[in-house]
């Protein structure tokens, strides 16, 4: 008797596709539906100034959220964002209406102190062993405190710099400059997540800590780093609202932690670590940002957004967890046992 | 102490020296092992162990469950740092403060929950930390081609070296750590348990893999619970009984009945 061997064929790259994709072209689904449906029912919708102003109003969760796609494929969370944002806006007023250095001295001084606030937490995080939820809770009220404290509660105007201003409020061909700083750093961060050895050391560490120390990463160094990049982008962000609004304030940024987590989440990256794409977040915070927009060109209430937008993602993070993990198949559900 | 044999002897206090020593004797030990203890706080779950092993040699480690086994190759790898004790590569003491080290002196090992990352493709977790970039830009291409060359070096039939680890069978995932573990020139390679997911085939690659890599000079430390594989690639065989080492036997001179009364501590009667 011969013996028939044969090889498994190979499945469809189609299918391969899909499954590997399914999170963002999920939200990339789900993006449109809105973008589709909000044209219909709002004229002032789909025109080229309102569209300006949507990418213009989430040019700040972007930046941030792109940082903070880094922290959650940690495993790790970042609270504390809204505060710093606070902060960074607070004490740049404060050194710009004191005129104590040129504004982009100023500049630079807030990324170094939004860098060295996010080491600090990053440090207790990853060399003390403290859950990130807690030192960023800590965070979150300290941060707003000392920004609070330093305002005293009021409202600092910014003086007429028109370089500094241009921030916030310029144009570069028709296209306003904090969403060109949000689209680059949203790039920026999508080829150092998947095509450098940090990113990749992000991912390993997010997806199995131990294995990656016992690879040889520095696996501590990398957690802290995380934070740090949400410093710095929390300052860029406190700077574009500074400049964008000409003043700074304790009060700026409230929540914003809150859409922040929610554009990542909604963007498939997961809570657990490991798994996050920089598309998907981008397309989470625009869908955030186009939902708040629509509802009040349909002259819903401002009210009624906040509602919509918490749904929205407790719908997501449930498809999240119960559809897009091992016993979901694209073409035809598996029976129930 | 219960476990003493009738060639040993108490070397100290909760130390055993082993019986029937075997070493080649002229040969500076790839590695060596002096008086190792280790406590996860009340457990002693190291009391004084020596080991020495040389290069191109294959070492049995046998023991029951929670003997030591896993803790000392642990420790071999920097994965733990001794509470006491030296390790000597090639003659010369050193300190592994943690996996890089052990890993910066060719010392790799092949863990029993396998160290995989999930997340990342089959390619990525082969290249591991040492990933192969320019500029710290990721070069894929060139992984690529030298994870199939790796793989096909073992005989490891995997389709698609960029899908994710997630989606792997058992031993599939078993075949990776492996090769990751042995492609990249080791001197002392450890393996944990590596053949207990694997099937018949997989395991006699494994076992050639053994005799090939110690045909090159390197020095191997086994795990396994197979003791019959033990016959086919060592050449000494270190019992651990309740964190010491309470024999050495070379393969030649043992029989699997005698492993295993000194597995399960009834070594006194052989």
């Amino acid at each position: 008797m011969s013996v028939q061997y044969t090889e498994r064929g190979q499945g469809s790259a189609i299918a391969d596709f899909l499954s590997e994709h399914a999170q963002v072209l999920s939200i990339a689904g789900f993006f449109i539906v809105c973008v589709v449906f909000f044209s219909v029912m709002a004229s002032a919708f789909l025109t080229p100034v309102n569209l300006l102003n949507i990418l213009r109003q989430a040019a700040p969760i972007l930046v941030v959220a792109v940082a903070m796609t880094f922290v959650i494929i940690t495993a790790g969370i970042d609270l504390s964002v809204g505060s710093q944002v606070a902060l960074i806006n607070a004490v740049a007023a404060i050194a710009l209406s004191g005129g104590w250095l040129p504004w982009p001295f100023v500049v630079l001084a807030m990324l170094a102190l939004g860098a060295l606030i996010g080491l600090f937490q990053g440090w207790f995080v990853a060399y003390q062993g403290i859950p990130a939820f807690i030192v960023t809770l800590a965070g979150l009220s300290i941060l707003r405190g000392f920004a609070l404290y330093l305002t005293q509660g009021y409202s600092i105007p910014i003086p007429d710099l028109p370089g500094f201003l241009f921030i916030g409020r310029g144009q570069i061909g028709g296209i306003p400059f904090p969403v060109i700083v949000s689209v680059a750093i949203a790039v920026l961060g999508t080829v150092v997540l998947s095509r450098t050895v940090y990113g990749r050391r992000v991912v390993a560490t997010g997806s199995n800590t131990e294995a990656a120390r016992r690879a040889g990463m520095p696996a501590r160094g990398t957690i802290a780093s995380v934070y740090m990049l949400t410093g710095i982008a929390s300052a860029v962000a406190g700077l574009l609202i500074a400049a964008r609004l000409g003043s700074g304030s304790s009060n700026a940024a409230v929540g914003f932690e809150l859409q922040v987590i929610a554009a990542v989440v909604l963007g498939g990256t997961s809570l657990f670590g490991g798994r996050g794409t920089i598309l998907g977040t981008l397309l989470g915070a625009l869908t955030i940002a186009v939902i708040g927009n629509g509802l009040i060109l349909m002259h819903i209430s401002p009210f009624f957004t906040q509602i919509v937008t918490g749904t929205i993602i407790l719908i997501a993070i449930w498809l999240n967890t119960r559809i897009f993990t091992a016993n979901f198949r694209f073409g035809g559900k598996r029976r129930k046992g | 102490m219960s476990t003493q044999s009738q060639h040993g002897a108490i070397a100290g206090p909760g130390g055993v020296m082993p019986s029937g020593s075997e070493s080649a004797p002229g040969m500076t030990p790839r590695i060596s092992l002096r008086g190792i203890r280790m406590s996860f706080g009340s457990i002693e779950a190291l009391r004084g162990v020596d080991l020495d092993v040389y290069p191109g040699e294959c070492v049995g480690l046998i023991g029951d469950n929670a003997a030591g086994k896993s803790t000392l190759t642990k420790i071999i790898s920097g994965t733990y740092v001794p509470d006491a004790g030296t390790i000597a590569v090639d003659g010369e003491e050193v300190r592994f403060a943690n996996p890089a080290d052990a890993r910066a002196r060719h010392i790799e090992m092949v863990f029993q929950d396998l160290s995989l990352c999930d997340h990342i493709d089959v390619m990525g977790n082969l290249f591991l930390g040492r990933e192969v970039a320019r500029w710290s830009f990721l070069d894929r291409a060139t992984m690529k081609t030298r994870a199939r060359a790796m793989l096909d070096d073992l005989d490891i039939r995997i389709p698609r070296l960029n899908a994710r680890v997630e989606k792997l069978s058992g031993g599939q995932r078993q075949a990776i750590a492996i090769a990751r573990a042995a492609s990249f020139d080791p001197r002392v390679l450890i393996m944990d348990e590596p053949t207990s997911a694997l099937a018949v085939a997989e395991v006699e690659a494994v076992l050639r893999l053994i005799n090939t890599l110690k045909a090159r000079g390197v020095a191997v430390i086994l795990i396994t619970h197979r003791l019959q594989d033990l016959f086919e690639v060592c050449d000494r065989i270190a019992v651990m009984y309740e964190g010491t080492k309470v024999a050495e036997r070379a393969i030649a001179k043992t029989s699997l009945e005698d492993l295993v009364k000194l597995i399960v501590g009834k070594g006194e009667a052989i």
